[in-house]
């Protein structure tokens, strides 16, 4: 309860703050203080998503300033809600504020979308944790968010194949069942998982539903699975969908194999969904949780709340821009240039290393599988 | 029955307008355009949004706000009924002028009569049927017409489902005036513009025989009928007209934004535009005006404040709901319905 | 297309029947107040939700069941059971009664148009949201299982589990208590005539304040003993799922004819059918178009719903 007592404390000092002169930071002459922003949902229905992100950042900052006592790193958490209108109007508020030198987001493909034009012309690098949409980074589509996008992200099409592989995986005469959530998320993925299912000797698609992200009851979806005969499961969607939906699979009695993508990683969901969740298969990069216990421990004690969704990117994203302020980048012409040019290890160990369309050199997808409660890494599905 | 002595800015107001003569009148509605026209400059002073920019929000929201708070206040300050699913004349707008736009060679001003048609078409089409519907049933009707767009355009593949519309084309400059993308006073304006044709057109309408049959249905719709009102004939003529406006917004946020997405659209803009029209002041155009600015700008203020922002939203709507039942500037006490018990002495 | 239909009907129409039961129990909390104050009570949903969190709170931190421990048996699953339906129901209900003494009272006793009653329940309904989102840190939150879903016999093809019959027999009985309530009681009577005519009432002696306190606090008790049902089989919660349950309650009510309690009934049942029959055959993502192209097509041979007809005898 404290807690909250504290952070309405917070509200009431914000409010009297910005109705009042704006304070003016009083950086003593060795401390230097910096701006990178956030964007991604932070208030409304999709705020889990971006409040797991920012922390991640938030973190990442903690973390920095530690180690970099003479310089201050000041972060502006912009909520653009995930909706694309309401980023339409943030993003050249973003772009004009000179300060920010780069930012980590945005946390959706449509916001990103709708961010782009004005980040593009402000020159300001951008590098997301979540928009995995495959035309983000395809120089022929209206989408295209190079040189300022990047995303440490694997995208759609490299997902799609290594989790249909990675759902049949030791299933002979796999007969698929794919749904996804209705999002604009799940959609495109759902379309390269079907596509990559074609390449998996043996395994046939026998039906495909598609969700409200908001739904809790699956009956339908489960008479469907169970008339197809389906033996593997697919779902594009979020693990808190995946927890309720996998619960009431299998108190039907199916023993179908469950299998999610990036969306459903996340360690609360063998812990929401139970024993149900046993055996699940779901492909990710992982949370912090699944980089370190110790990470993930030091994460709580500090944050308060244990890391969520896109944690491990959201920290990595930070990382770098961080790098690049320690490395001297402080305009955002010269952070753009040392992302683009930046080569380093992430968290999980890989290369970070964009091509010249943003992405990422790795995008390897590890298979996870959940085992008493926790999703256990399997390796790189290959 | 006594006047509470509240502040009675709409009375001032008004007392002002009528003292005035025609030419004062006419110094009164320039002065007034100037002045609002130069509100993108006032970026640097206490009205400045954190954040985002401060005049993209002036375009959307609120100007948007504005223009469809007008619309809607057509259908439900005007003429009583109470429309849930507006939305779905702006998503139709929008996507109008996403799909011609990506489509044709067609630019904003272009779309926008084909926006505005394909919405007023939808208006008669779903008033039609169900128009005969009263009250609350008639809300629920007109939310579930709202749903079913969204819905349409997020499972088909012609409008590219939830990945939306990339690359609309902004408008075409107006001879020294260019559309920019760090600084967007020009569609500001052109908003402004568009607002006053709307208000326009109300204060016509609402002098003429359409505005007397809407407020006679409003008062009493049983009571019109038996005076002769074709009731439902001009039911649908509000929805249209309502519908157009909306349509209109939508093809200009589309060209704004340069790109839509069904959950744009989702059923909380129609709960946002109602709630707009009653807090400023249902059925009066300047309440009607100042609850949309107030409620398209207040979130965007209160940025600083991230976490909580919606729910001081919320108390704010709660609190000047109970305080100033009738809105902020509420209409004149003899255009209120009658329907409404005596207010408690 | 209709393979689905054909093949799983039975488990299907079982599945229907259950969220149907869960609708009809939400649907009364708006058809309640719809019948005493001809408006929509837009805050249910919220009420709904802030409902599941009283299963939640009994069944977690009271008797400290957790994700992982065995599910409760005997007498502790029927005092398990029996403390979250009585906490769900009381947290709905104090909450209904809150909503009404802040987002409706005073603006009624202005007797003010109706639609700033609208939105200042929008208001309050936000608050509702914003509060419960702030306080689980926008996260979602799994509910113990309490009750073991043990499958007890098969018909037709279908599995008939412990929890849907629950859900069933339970919510009927409620559902069928509430109704003797307003029928029988002297406070039912009272909501009864405040409903068929407010004026009248308030001269024969009916304190007004506090009959539609109650009717709020009785829509507030269905809505509670709802959300325990939802709990209890879907296990979960999050502070938006009021949003998605309320608007398809709603509906519902309105099907059924909104004010009338025997038309929640119906409503809630035919809904909950409805969507599952819509998805089998048209896929889920066509499910919430078909529900409301039925309703329009309802309303417009049958205006005040399925059971309005009868409005002024049988209205709450």
């Amino acid at each position: 309860m404290n807690k909250k007592i504290k952070s309405s404390l917070a509200i009431v000092t914000a409010v009297a703050v910005a109705f009042g002169i704006a304070s003016v930071p009083t950086a003593s002459a060795a401390t230097k203080t910096y701006t990178i922003a956030y964007q991604g949902p932070l208030s409304g229905g999709e705020a889990s998503t971006g409040i797991d992100e920012q922390n991640a950042v938030k973190y990442a900052i903690k973390l920095f300033e530690a180690a970099n006592k003479n310089i201050k790193v000041k972060i502006v958490s912009v909520d653009d809600e995930g909706d694309a209108g309401k980023a339409g109007t943030v993003a050249p508020g973003v772009a004009a504020n000179k300060n920010i030198l780069g930012l980590v987001g945005p946390a959706y493909s449509g916001a990103t979308i709708a961010s782009l034009p004005y980040y593009k012309a402000a020159g300001m690098a951008l590098i997301s944790p979540s928009a995995t949409r495959v035309s983000l980074t395809d120089p022929t589509s209206a989408d295209f968010g190079g040189p300022v996008f990047h995303r440490v992200v694997g995208k759609d099409d490299l997902q799609g194949p290594a989790l249909a592989k990675y759902a049949t995986k030791g299933v002979s005469n796999a007969k698929v069942f794919v749904f996804d959530d209705q999002s604009a998320y799940a959609v495109p993925l759902r379309g390269y998982v079907e596509a990559g299912l074609k390449k998996v000797t043996g395994a046939t698609l026998v039906g495909g539903d598609s969700v409200p992200k908001d739904a809790t009851d699956y009956a339908p979806t489960i008479a469907k699975i169970n008339q197809s005969g389906a033996t593997v499961v697919i779902y594009t969607g979020y693990y808190s969908a995946a927890a309720i939906f996998i619960k009431q699979l299998r108190d039907t009695g199916s023993k179908a194999i469950f299998a999610g993508g990036d969306g459903v990683f996340n360690q609360e969901f063998p812990v929401l969904a139970g024993a149900a969740a046993e055996g699940s298969r779901v492909t990710g990069v992982g949370g912090l949780a699944g980089v370190s216990a110790k990470l993930e421990a030091d994460f709580k004690k500090k944050m308060g709340v244990s890391s969520g969704v896109y944690s491990v990117e959201a920290f990595d994203a930070a990382n770098l821009l961080l790098s690049g302020i320690k490395a001297g980048k402080t305009t955002r012409a010269a952070m753009l240039k040392y992302v683009n040019a930046y080569k380093g290890k992430s968290i999980t160990g890989n290369t970070i290393k964009f091509d010249k369309n943003g992405d990422i050199s790795y995008g390897l997808f590890a298979g996870f599988t959940s085992k008493g409660g926790v999703l256990v890494n399997t390796g790189i599905v290959k | 029955m006594k006047m509470r002595n509240y502040w009675n800015l709409r009375d001032w107001g008004a007392g002002i307008w009528e003292r005035a003569n025609r030419p004062k009148r006419v110094a009164i509605a320039i002065t007034t355009i100037f002045l609002v026209a130069l509100l993108p400059f006032a970026g640097a002073s206490f009205l400045a949004t954190p954040i985002a920019a401060y005049d993209a929000v002036l375009v959307y929201p609120v100007g948007v706000f504005i223009l469809m708070a007008l619309g809607l206040n057509i259908v439900v300050g005007k003429s009583g009924m109470l429309d849930l699913g507006y939305v779905a004349f702006f998503a139709i707008g929008a996507y109008t002028m996403a799909l011609m736009g990506t489509h044709t060679g067609l630019n904003t001003w272009e779309i926008m009569p084909f926006g505005i048609a394909f919405a007023m078409l939808a208006g008669v089409l779903l008033g039609l049927p169900t128009l005969r519907l009263r009250g609350d049933y008639l809300a629920i009707v007109t939310l579930g017409f709202g749903e079913i767009v969204r819905l349409v355009v997020l499972n088909s593949t012609w409008s590219k489902g939830p990945n939306g519309i990339a690359n609309i084309p902004m408008p075409p400059d107006i001879g020294p005036l260019k559309f920019k993308l760090d600084d967007q006073k020009v569609f500001f304006w052109v908003v402004v513009i568009m607002i006053l044709l709307t208000i326009w057109m109300i204060r016509r309408l609402s002098v003429r025989r359409p505005g007397r049959a809407w407020e006679a249905i409003r008062q009493d719709e049983d009571a019109a009928e038996l005076m002769g009102i074709p009731t439902l004939k001009y039911k649908i003529w509000s929805f249209t007209l309502g519908a157009a406006v909306g349509g209109a917004a939508g093809v200009l946020f589309a060209s704004k934004n340069l790109f839509i997405a069904p959950e744009m659209f989702t059923l909380n803009v129609s709960i946002l535009i109602l709630a707009c029209v009653v807090f400023g002041g249902i059925g009066n155009i300047w309440g009607v005006v100042l609850g949309a600015a107030i409620l398209g700008y207040l979130p965007e203020r209160i940025r600083f404040i991230s976490d909580a922002r919606l729910l001081v939203f919320g108390l704010v709507l709660v609190t000047v709901m109970n305080f100033r039942p009738d809105g902020l500037l509420p209409r004149k006490k003899r255009e209120k319905a009658i329907v409404k018990k005596e207010v408690n002495a | 297309m209709f393979a689905v239909l054909i093949d799983q009907f039975w488990s299907l129409t079982i599945a229907g029947v259950a969220l149907g039961f869960i609708y009809v129990l939400i649907s009364l909390g708006y058809t309640m107040v719809y019948g005493v104050l001809r408006m929509i009570n837009f805050a249910n949903s919220e009420i709904f939700m802030w409902g599941t969190f009283g299963t939640i709170i009994t069944s977690r931190d009271i008797f400290h069941y957790t994700q992982t421990s065995e599910p409760a048996r005997g007498f502790k699953l029927a005092l398990v059971l029996l403390s979250s339906l009585l906490m769900s129901m009381l947290v709905a209900g104090l909450t209904a009664v809150f909503v009404e003494f802040v987002a409706y009272r005073r603006l009624r006793a202005k007797g003010t148009n109706r639609l700033a009653t609208l939105i200042s329940a929008i208001g309050i309904s936000i608050v509702l949201s914003e509060v419960m989102r702030l306080l689980t840190a926008s996260r979602p939150v799994g509910a113990p299982r309490v009750l073991e879903k043990i499958i007890l016999t098969e018909i037709w093809g279908a599995n008939i589990r412990l929890d849907t019959i629950i859900t069933i027999i339970a919510a009927a009985i409620i559902f069928f208590i509430l109704e003797r309530f307003v029928k029988l009681s002297r406070m039912g009577k009272a909501i009864r005539a405040v409903s068929m005519n407010e004026d009248a009432a308030k001269l024969m002696g009916v304190n007004l304040n506090r009959v539609i306190a109650t009717t709020f606090l009785v829509g507030g008790l269905a809505t509670g003993a709802a959300s325990f049902f939802y709990v209890t089989v879907f296990e979960y919660t999050k502070f938006n799922i009021g949003f998605t349950m309320g608007m398809a309650a709603f509906t519902a009510a309105v099907l059924g004819g909104i004010g009338n309690i025997r038309g929640a009934f119906y409503g809630g049942l035919t809904l909950g059918l409805l969507e599952v029959y819509a998805s089998a055959v048209l896929g889920t993502q066509w499910k919430a178009v078909t529900v409301f192209i039925v309703l329009v097509l309802v309303l417009l041979f049958k205006p005040n719903g399925l059971f309005g007809e009868a409005v002024q005898t049988t209205r709450a």
